[in-house]
C-alpha cells in the first residue's frame, strides 16, 4: 500500500516539476519581450536551465536553505514562492519585498528560504559555509544549497567555500549550473578540469547529473542531496545545461556564439523533460497542452497586474541602511526629498 | 580630426598606442571576441591577437595579479575589471602590491599599468553595478587616480596614462560613454595627469567637479547663467591644487560636487585641502553636493544622483551667504 501511495507521489512530483518549469519558461518569454518594449529595465533569462534547477528543488525539503543566484527563478517557483514576488522585484515596485533597490533578477523571498542575490558572482559561498555552521551548531534539520555558474568556479569565493566546508564537514551542496558560458567566455577557457572534478581537490564528493533531463536530474539530485543530510559532509554537484538566451538584455551573444539551442528545438531542456515524462506514460501532450495555457494565462494576467503598481517611495532610499537612521541620513534625505 | 564619443575615444587610443607599443598587453573579461561589455576594446583581438588581447577566467584578484606581475617584469598591461563594483576581491593586489612595490623595492621594481573600470551610476545598474569607488584609490598611497569627463580627455588622459610609469588607476564614467561626440585629434596628444580643465569662467563662485557630474554641473551653470569657475579635475590623485587655488582666491566661494557618497567622499578632501590653506579667502562655507551615504537604488537613481535642483540649492546658499 505505501508502495502504490509513494509511487503515486512521485508521480504527482514531475507533473508539478515540469509544470514549473513551462511556468517559468513562459514568464521568461514574457519578460524577455516586456523588456524589448521598454516595460522592464533587464533581466537575465533563465531559459534552458529549468530542468538542472527543478530536478534539484524536487530532492529538496522544505528547512532547506537556498544561496540562489540570478538565474534561479526556476527553482523559486518550484519551491513556491509565488510570481507576483517574483515580478514585483522585476519592476521594482512598491509592493517589491527589497524595496525596488536590485537590479532585475536579484531575487530575495527570505519566507520561501531563499537568502538573496548580490551581483559580485559567487560572494554567497562563503556565507553558505558560516550558514551551514549554525544550522550545525544550532542541531537543526535541513541542508544549504549555494548555486552558482561555470564561470562563478573561477573566483576565490569559491576556493575558499569549497575549502572551508570540506574542513568542517558541513551539510551544503554545491550547485554549480554548468550553462557553458560565462558572458562570452566558453567553459573550456574558464578550467581546465570539469567541474565536478574538483571537488576532489577539496576532499569532498563530486557528481555529474544531466541537467537538460528532468528525471535524470532529479535522480542524482536525490543521491547528492542524501549524501549532505546523512552527514558525510558536502558536495559538489555540477549540472550539464544550456543558456539559451543571452547572458543578459544588454547582452548580444551573436558577437560569439553560434551553437544557441532554440525554444523548442529537440535539446530544450523542456522537450527533453517532456519526453521522458511521456516515455514513462506519466504526462500526454493532452496535459501539457493544458499546463502551457494555463501558464500563458496566469503569466498574462500577473504581469499586467504588477506592472500597475507605483514605484516605491523616494523615502525608501534612506531606510534600511543601519537599524536606525543616522543623523547624516537624515540630513541627506532632507536636503535631497 | 575625427567625431567621436568616449567609447571610441578610448577604443581608438588603445589601437593606436599598441601599434606603436608591443608592450601593452589588454587583459579582462569578455574584451576580446566580445570586445568588452562597453565595446571599449571592441576588434583589438581580432587586429593584435589573443596574445595581446586576453580573455580571462572570471577572477579580478588574477587579473589584477596578473598584469603586475607582466608590469614588474617590463610590459605595459591595461587590465579591465568588467564593472568597478567587482573590482573589491582585487583591492589586496592593488592595495598591497600594486601601490607599494615601487616604495618597498627603493624604486628598483615599478608598475607602469592602467587599470581601465567604468564606474558610476546612471544606467540603471542598482547597488552593484553603480558604484562610484573612488575615494579607496585616492586614498591608497601610491596610486594615481584620473577620471576623464569627454571623449578629449578620455584619450588625452589615457594616453598620458600609458607613459606615466606608475600604476594609474583609470575610472571610465559609464553613464557618459555614449552621452557625447566631439572632434578628437587623431594624434598622439596628451591631457597631463594631475591638471585639471576649467570647463566655464566666473568670479563668483567655484565649483569643483570630475567625471560623470562634469555635464550636469556644466548646464546648471550655462541654464541659470551662474557667474562661476567649473574645474573638472580629471585626475583625483594628485588634484591640481594650483587650479583649486587660483579660482578659491579669486571667488571666495566653493561648492563640490561629486556622485559617490558624500562622508570620506573626495568632497571632505577637497573641503579640507581648500580651508587649511586658503580660510582668509572664503566667504562662505564650503557645500559639497553628493550622492547620500546609501547604498545606489535601482529604480529610484534618479534620486540619488545630485541634480539641476539641488547644485543650484548649493549655489545659491554659497552665493547668498553673508
Ligand atoms: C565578481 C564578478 N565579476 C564579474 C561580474 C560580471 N558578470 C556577471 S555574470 C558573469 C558571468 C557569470 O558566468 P557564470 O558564473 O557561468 O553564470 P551564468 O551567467 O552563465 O549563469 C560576469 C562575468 C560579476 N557579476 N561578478
Ligand atoms: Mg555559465
Amino acid at each position: 500500500m505505501t508502495e502504490i501511495v509513494n509511487e503515486q507521489m512521485e508521480k504527482e512530483k514531475h507533473i508539478r516539476g515540469l509544470g514549473a518549469m513551462i511556468l517559468s519558461r513562459t514568464l521568461d518569454k514574457k519578460i524577455i519581450t516586456a523588456q524589448r518594449q521598454g516595460r522592464v529595465g533587464f533581466y537575465t533569462p533563465t531559459m534552458g536551465q529549468e530542468a538542472a534547477q527543478v530536478g534539484l528543488s524536487m530532492a529538496l525539503d522544505k528547512d532547506d536553505l537556498i544561496y540562489e543566484y540570478y538565474r534561479d527563478v526556476p527553482m523559486m517557483l518550484h519551491r513556491g514562492v509565488p510570481i507576483e514576488i517574483i515580478l514585483n522585484q522585476v519592476f521594482g515596485n512598491r509592493d517589491d519585498l527589497a524595496k525596488g533597490r536590485q537590479m532585475p533578477s536579484h531575487l530575495v523571498a527570505r519566507d520561501y528560504n531563499f537568502m538573496s542575490v548580490p551581483s559580485p558572482v559567487a560572494t554567497n559561498l562563503p556565507l553558505a559555509v558560516g550558514t551551514a555552521y549554525a544550522k550545525v551548531y544550532r542541531k537543526e534539520k535541513g541542508i544549504v544549497v549555494a548555486s552558482f555558474g561555470d564561470g562563478s568556479t573561477s573566483t576565490p569565493d569559491f576556493h575558499a567555500a569549497m575549502n572551508m566546508a570540506a574542513v568542517f564537514n558541513l551539510p551544503i551542496l554545491f550547485f554549480c549550473e554548468n550553462n557553458g558560458w560565462a558572458i562570452s567566455t566558453p567553459v573550456e577557457k574558464q578550467t581546465k578540469t570539469e567541474i565536478w572534478k574538483k571537488a576532489d581537490a577539496y576532499g569532498m564528493v563530486g557528481m555529474k547529473a544531466d541537467g537538460n533531463n528532468l528525471v535524470e536530474m532529479y535522480k542524482t539530485a536525490q543521491q547528492a542531496v542524501e549524501h549532505v543530510r546523512s552527514g558525510k559532509g558536502p558536495v559538489l554537484l555540477e549540472a550539464r545545461c544550456y543558456r539559451m538566451g543571452p547572458h543578459s538584455t544588454s547582452d548580444d551573444p551573436t558577437k560569439y556564439q553560434t551553437d544557441i539551442v532554440l525554444d523548442g528545438s529537440e535539446k530544450d531542456p523542456i522537450v527533453v523533460s517532456q519526453n521522458a515524462l511521456k516515455a514513462i506514460g506519466l504526462v500526454n501532450d493532452q496535459l501539457i497542452e493544458k499546463v502551457r495555457a494555463e501558464s500563458q494565462r496566469i503569466v498574462n494576467e500577473k504581469f499586467d497586474q504588477q506592472e500597475k503598481i507605483p514605484p516605491p517611495d523616494p523615502e525608501t532610499i534612506f531606510q534600511d541602511v543601519y537599524a536606525k537612521e543616522t543623523w547624516i541620513l537624515r540630513e541627506e534625505r532632507e536636503e535631497i526629498l | 580630426m575625427s567625431n567621436m564619443n568616449m567609447v571610441q575615444a578610448l577604443n581608438s587610443t588603445l589601437d593606436m598606442k599598441m601599434s606603436k607599443d608591443d608592450s601593452i598587453i589588454l587583459l579582462g573579461e569578455d574584451i576580446g571576441k566580445d570586445g568588452g561589455v562597453f565595446r571599449v576594446t571592441d576588434g583589438l583581438q581580432a587586429k593584435f591577437g589573443p596574445e595581446r588581447v586576453i580573455d580571462t577566467p572570471l577572477v579580478e584578484l588574477g587579473i589584477v595579479g596578473m598584469a603586475i606581475g607582466m608590469a614588474v617584469y617590463g610590459m605595459k598591461p591595461v587590465p579591465e575589471i568588467q564593472f568597478q563594483d567587482f573590482i573589491y576581491t582585487a583591492m589586496d593586489q592593488i592595495i598591497n602590491q600594486m601601490a607599494k612595490i615601487r616604495y618597498r623595492t627603493g624604486g628598483k621594481i615599478t608598475v607602469p599599468l592602467v587599470l581601465r573600470t567604468p564606474y558610476g551610476g546612471g544606467i540603471r545598474g542598482g547597488l552593484y553595478h553603480s558604484q562610484s569607488g573612488e575615494s579607496y584609490f585616492v586614498h591608497t598611497a601610491g596610486l594615481t587616480v584620473v577620471t576623464p569627463s569627454n571623449p578629449y580627455d578620455a584619450r588625452g588622459l589615457l594616453s598620458a596614462s600609458l607613459e606615466l610609469g606608475d600604476p594609474v588607476i583609470f575610472l571610465e564614467p559609464k553613464r557618459l560613454y555614449r552621452a557625447q561626440k566631439m572632434e578628437v585629434p587623431d594624434n598622439d596628444y596628451k591631457v597631463e595627469i594631475g591638471k585639471a580643465n576649467l570647463v566655464h569662467q566666473g568670479d563668483s563662485v567655484t565649483i569643483v567637479t570630475y567625471g560623470s557630474m562634469v555635464p550636469t554641473v556644466a548646464s546648471a551653470v550655462e541654464k541659470n547663467g551662474v557667474d562661476a569657475d567649473v574645474l573638472d579635475l580629471r585626475t583625483l590623485s594628485p588634484v591640481d591644487i594650483d587650479a583649486i587655488s587660483a579660482s578659491v582666491k579669486k571667488t571666495g566661494r566653493v561648492v563640490i560636487v561629486h556622485e559617490a557618497p558624500r562622508t570620506l567622499g573626495m568632497g571632505a578632501e577637497l573641503s579640507a585641502m581648500i580651508s587649511e590653506r586658503m580660510i582668509e579667502y572664503l566667504y562662505a562655507p564650503i557645500l559639497r553636493v553628493t550622492g547620500p551615504d546609501t547604498p545606489f537604488p535601482y529604480r529610484l537613481e534618479e534620486y540619488y544622483l545630485p541634480n539641476e535642483k539641488r547644485i543650484m540649492a548649493a549655489v545659491n546658499r554659497v552665493l547668498e551667504f553673508r
